[in-house]
């Protein structure tokens, strides 16, 4: 096999929305891009040359099939953990939020961030990298009905923290991409017009310059605030 | 002040000369301009001055690379302190400028797998000149040595090996281009020049590619100006000497180093100091330069040193005589 040290990249839920643009973006700028999502079928023509695996990062089974991937790939120097939960649509009041529910949310939004992570470190360790968490506005601030989906997102921003405090040579973030005009937006706002909401591509360029340029030390970060530093 | 001439054809050396310190010198005093081979400059100096040389020593920069299957150039400039690298990229061959469209996270693949993410450009405020992060099993330095050439321009038609953009005062390897105002000395130059009782010292710094578009301040870089070389500046200035910077580097890292009083404090680090009206040179008191292209903020330098007048004096007297350009070319010392 030749070696090679084209930049590769995991992204996380990348059937649709933030990190299928992102996917995109990357396989176009001539990185190596695996991706995983529930649903792949449109993918093929969607993200030509990616690789793709289908299934949920729940599932321990799937995470090994994503790492077996990446590492017949033979280096890692970007792990998006984007795959996220929202909980209940419409958002329920913690005070009615089924427990079973809350559970699958933090399973996803910071059970499976963490045991990806843990499972590609090694590979992240050689290539110096980058994790990028994607979380929300919700981690800070304080949203009725966004408990389940809110608190997760605070419990990934300390992962993050930690993981940069304990792995200085990696980059570390948890962005902040603002809303946007997606699916899972939708579902937050059942019925409403969100059209005033950007596209998720419009929120790439301030990623891309953070994954090239490390322009933010390690840790949270608004993408609003990347896009506003722009030259 | 628009220090600028026209460059006629046929002055630019385009290939290495037959003996280093057999190119033309031409001496600019206040007492006028006069003609000599490099091999006299011992001649020109006297005992007491000081002669400080860039020790910096210049990579095999350029490489061969793909852009998304279109055949470049990158120049790597400069090694950043996070181990990101500045580059240039330009089209494949010696022709055309720059390559400015470059956007973030683009993937530039190298020779034997090797790659670089492309970052921003830097320093902000223009397109040519990109940080990229590489990905390079082995190291940089490991990677030119094996896959890079010397940085040339079209006026050189052929390709010269390393060892023809070395100095002799080269030791340290980290310019992107020949500090070219040394390459004239040979080890006998040096031997006129203890003999005499002039003192030579080092400093380093790490030239950038020289490719500067109009009006385009010079880059930073990387400077170190050890403390016996400040203690021998200071002490030459206090007996009355002359500091003979050899180079526009020289005068950078010396000028980066000298506080207002013009004294100079060892130091290292990375210099944006751009020398020109505004900030006129404290410490060195002559310069042993190449011959450089017109418009070049080298000029505005020269003039911080020796006056405008007597640069202006200096370049219409070497068009004039068909002096050689560039890093191949005949050398200047100027006296004001």
């Amino acid at each position: 096999m030749t070696r090679t040290s084209q930049p590769t990249a995991l992204i996380t839920g990348a059937g649709r929305g933030l990190g299928l643009a992102l996917a995109r973006s990357l396989l176009a700028s001539g990185w190596r891009v695996v991706v995983d999502a529930r649903r792949t079928a449109h993918l093929a023509a969607d993200l030509p040359g990616a690789l793709v695996v289908t299934g949920d990062v729940t599932d321990p089974a799937h995470r090994e099939a994503l790492a077996s991937a990446v590492g017949g790939l033979g280096r890692l120097d970007l792990l998006v953990n984007n795959a996220s939960d929202l909980g209940p649509s419409p958002l329920p009041p913690l005070a009615d939020v089924p427990l079973a529910a809350v559970r699958r949310v933090l399973e996803t939004n910071v059970l499976a961030p963490l045991a990806l992570t843990q499972r590609l470190l090694p590979l992240l360790r050689t290539s110096g990298g980058t994790v990028l968490n994607v979380s929300s506005d919700a981690a800070v601030e304080a949203y009725a009905g966004w408990g389940a989906y809110g608190s997760s997102k605070a419990a990934l921003d300390q992962l993050t923290a930690v993981l940069a405090a304990e792995e200085p040579a990696l980059a570390v973030y948890a962005v902040d991409p603002g809303d946007m005009r997606t699916e899972m937006h939708q579902a937050a706002f059942p019925g409403e017009d969100i059209s005033d909401r950007p596209e998720p591509e419009e929120v790439v360029p301030a990623l891309l310059r953070l994954i090239a340029s490390r322009t933010a030390p390690s840790g949270r970060v608004r993408a609003a605030d990347l896009a506003r530093t722009a030259t | 002040m628009a220090l600028d001439f026209i460059l006629p054809a046929g002055l630019e050396a385009a290939e290495p000369p037959p003996s280093r310190d057999g190119v033309r010198l031409l001496v600019a005093s206040a007492d006028g301009v006069r003609h000599a081979r490099f091999d006299q400059l011992g001649e020109f100096l006297a005992a007491g001055d000081l002669v400080v040389v860039n020790t910096s020593a210049t990579l095999p920069a350029a490489v061969t690379a793909d852009r998304a299957g279109v055949p470049v150039e990158v120049h790597f400039s400069a090694e950043l302190d996070d181990g990101a690298w500045v580059i240039e990229v330009r089209p494949a061959g010696v022709s055309a400028g720059p390559v400015t469209d470059l956007r973030p996270c683009e993937v530039i693949t190298l020779d034997a797998g090797a790659a670089l993410i492309v970052g921003e450009p830097q320093p902000a405020g223009q397109v040519r000149l990109w940080r990229a992060r590489p990905r390079i099993d082995g190291g940089v330095s490991a990677f030119l040595a094996r896959h890079g050439r010397p940085i040339r321009y079209a006026y050189v038609p052929r390709q010269w090996p390393l060892p023809e953009y070395q100095t002799v005062f080269a030791r340290e390897p980290g310019s992107a281009e020949m500090p070219s105002a040394g390459r004239p000395f040979t080890a006998q130059v040096v031997t006129d020049l203890i003999t005499r009782g002039v003192a030579v010292a080092p400093i380093v710094l790490h030239t950038g590619v020289s490719s500067q578009e109009p009006g385009e301040p010079p880059q930073p870089e990387r400077f170190r100006v050890p403390p016996a070389t400040a203690r021998l500046v200071n002490s030459t200035r206090q007996a009355g000497g002359r500091v003979i910077a050899v180079g526009t580097t020289v005068t950078r890292a010396l000028e980066s180093a000298a506080d207002p009083d013009g004294s100079v404090r060892a130091g290292h680090g990375w210099t944006d100091l751009v020398l020109g009206p505004s900030r006129p040179a404290r410490v060195v008191t002559g310069l042993v330069t190449g011959w450089h292209a017109p418009g070049a903020s080298h000029l505005a330098l020269l003039a911080a040193v020796a006056g405008s007048g007597l640069v202006e004096r200096a370049y219409a007297e070497a068009v004039r005589q068909e002096y050689l350009w560039h890093e191949f070319g005949d050398s200047c010392l100027l006296l004001p």
